[in-house]
């Protein structure tokens, strides 16, 4: 408003003086005028003398003598004018021919008459606008002003305003930096751009190679090393690039890197999908949680799925009271188990499944029996509707994948295992499927799937009566 | 540093001056030429209205010396084509005299940046 009041200020004082000026145009061809119309009128009464005047042979006149004295004296030669044609040149002529040059002469000043007027009329108008303008801009005149103002000009356009995008351009880097001073590890590692990029190539040429070495051997790393060799990526990635999300995610990812631990097919490259730009997966999950989506298709789950999941899953845990203070520390998957659990007759179980048995086997929390599965939350995002369990070939054939998995020790860290079972067969570190669901930019680090998934696939051995995996062998028989 | 500046902002400007002195002066001259062209063409246009009876005289000092008709049209002719020739070369002297006040004007706001600049550091240093 007040932006408003300082317009109208301005604006009369604008006015004003262009009216001025205005005015003053106006004024100046108005004397113009004036002086071309005394010409004219004197050159017509010039003319009027120059006809009478050969009338007479001569005349008797008082001649004037400097500016007071006057003699009687005769004008002689009445026809014979003496002209003067301009710059020093003069001419003797007839009282006729001298009137024809009049007349002459009488055009040019008609000529710039005209053009007077025409200026003058022309600045008169404008003055008239002027005026209007004035009364306009003045609340006293009868015309009103109707302005809408625009507060908030985005309201309008539909959409950020778009600039165009540079060819070559990288990804911000921005996000890397908000990521980097949210998180204290990435802060002390904030390289240049080029730096990141390079460090992104090692880790990605890195992971291949990893890559190989599994498909070679199947180490027998266990969880916690996988966790922090996953925790310690995730620290290498943030200050290459990863976007602010990856941060977010840091804490499901850690999460769901020990309940992989445990034996969730949570995998961190699905978690890494999700992420925009190429980040390393270090997904710990040997394989990727077919999970059965709605659509039937041996879908995995999307990133934000699995972002879901964690959360619901830690807001379970948390919304049963069961986040046990002393152990929210969570450094084995183990420890998930240990978090989210029931309290049932008295007894700690493991988190009750909410997948139907068949459901399961799709989903990373393949449980079949009803025991719980700390991946219900999951298996729940995974699979909606029962309709999407029909799929459950599918998963049975992933079980196969996964059942050919080496056998390899179980370390006593998983204790937690003891009730719970991990779904997605660890036996067999799914690479393809893995690698699918990672994001096209990077390889997937199959080996650490693989590792995750040979601890599960030891745990299942060392207990291979477990009796999900029985019912599952069943099923897939 | 910023009593250099000003020297040379100084310096700057006077010749900036002395630019805009010559171009207004190149704008009367020109300004005087076009009246006299205009006389002329008048002239010109009202002897070729007169006969070779009339005669033309021309005021040289307190005297007026007669002159042939046609010497008389030849000569306002010529006069004609020199005052165009001097308004040409006029014109072309202003054009130069604004380029090369341009040039100046940018000389000055950038010594004027720099002064400026200089006169904002200055307090801070203190």
């Amino acid at each position: 408003m007040a932006e408003r009041n300082k317009r109208k200020n301005l604006h009369p004082q604008e006015v004003s003086r262009l009216r001025e000026e205005q005015v003053k145009v106006v004024t100046g061809c108005q004397d113009q005028i004036q002086h071309w119309k005394k010409v004219q009128s004197d050159y017509e009464a010039l003319q009027q003398r120059l006809s009478t005047l050969p009338d007479k042979l001569s005349y008797d006149i008082m001649v004037p003598f400097g500016p007071l004295a006057f003699m009687p004296g005769k004008l002689v030669h009445t026809n014979e004018v003496t002209v003067l044609l301009g710059d020093n040149w003069f001419a003797k002529c007839s009282a006729k021919q001298a009137s024809n040059l009049v007349e002459h002469r009488k055009k040019h000043v008609k000529t710039a008459l005209d053009d007077l007027y025409k200026v003058m009329k022309d600045f008169e108008a404008r003055v008239g606008f002027t005026e209007d303008l004035e009364k306009q801009s003045s609340e006293k005149g009868d015309f009103v002003d109707i302005i809408e103002e625009v507060e908030n000009e985005e309201i309008l356009t539909k959409g950020k305003q778009r600039t165009a995008h540079k060819p070559y351009s990288r990804p911000k880097n921005q996000d890397v930096f908000e990521c980097g001073e949210g998180d204290p590890k990435a802060t002390s590692r904030i390289l240049s751009e080029e730096e990141l990029w390079a460090r992104l190539d090692e880790l990605e040429t890195q992971e291949e190679l990893l890559d190989q070495k599994d498909l070679m051997s199947y180490s027998g790393d266990t969880n916690g090393d996988d966790t922090t060799s996953s925790s310690s990526e995730e620290e290498k990635e943030h200050p290459s690039g990863n976007l602010p999300c990856l941060h977010g995610e840091e804490d499901s990812r850690l999460i769901t890197c020990q309940v992989n631990g445990n034996g969730q097919h949570h995998s961190d490259d699905e978690d890494d999908e999700g992420s925009c730009v190429p980040t390393i997966y270090f997904t710990h999950t040997v394989e990727p949680k077919r999970v059965r989506i709605n659509t039937g298709k041996n879908t995995t789950l999307k990133f934000s799925e699995r972002k879901e999941e964690a959360k619901r899953k830690r807001k379970n845990s948390n919304g049963n009271g069961h986040s046990v203070p002393g152990l929210t520390k969570i450094k084995t998957p183990a420890d998930l188990y240990r978090l989210f659990v029931d309290v049932v007759n008295g007894e700690l179980v493991p988190r009750k499944s909410i997948l139907k048995s068949r459901s399961r086997e799709d989903s990373m929390c393949s449980d079949t029996s009803e025991s719980s599965d700390d991946r219900r939350g999951f298996c729940r995002n995974l699979s909606h509707d029962e309709s999407t369990h029909s799929d459950t070939s599918e998963g049975v054939l992933q079980e196969d994948e996964n059942s050919p998995s080496k056998p390899l020790p179980l370390p006593g860290v998983f204790e937690a295992f003891s009730g719970t079972v991990v779904e997605k067969d660890p036996t067999q570190p799914s690479f393809i499927p893995h690698l699918t669901i990672v994001s096209p930019a990077l390889p997937t680090i199959p080996e650490r799937k693989v590792e995750e998934v040979v601890p599960q696939v030891q745990k299942e051995l060392c207990k291979k009566v477990s009796k999900f995996k029985a019912a599952r062998m069943q099923q897939q028989i | 540093m910023a009593d250099i500046i000003q020297k040379k902002l100084q310096t700057e400007v006077e010749k900036y001056q002395q630019i805009q002195k010559d171009l207004s002066k190149c704008m009367s001259a020109r300004q005087k030429l076009e009246a006299q062209l205009t006389e002329n063409n008048i002239v010109k246009e009202e002897l070729d209205l007169l006969d070779s009876q009339n005669l033309v005289y021309k005021l040289i000092g307190p005297v007026l010396v007669k002159q042939d008709l046609e010497e008389a049209k030849g000569t306002v002719g010529k006069r004609l084509e020199y005052i165009n020739g001097e308004i040409k070369r006029y014109e072309t002297q202003m054009k130069e005299m604004e380029k090369r006040s341009e040039r100046h004007r940018e000389v000055l706001a950038g010594l004027q940046q720099e002064y400026q600049k200089s006169q904002g550091k200055v307090p801070v240093k203190v």
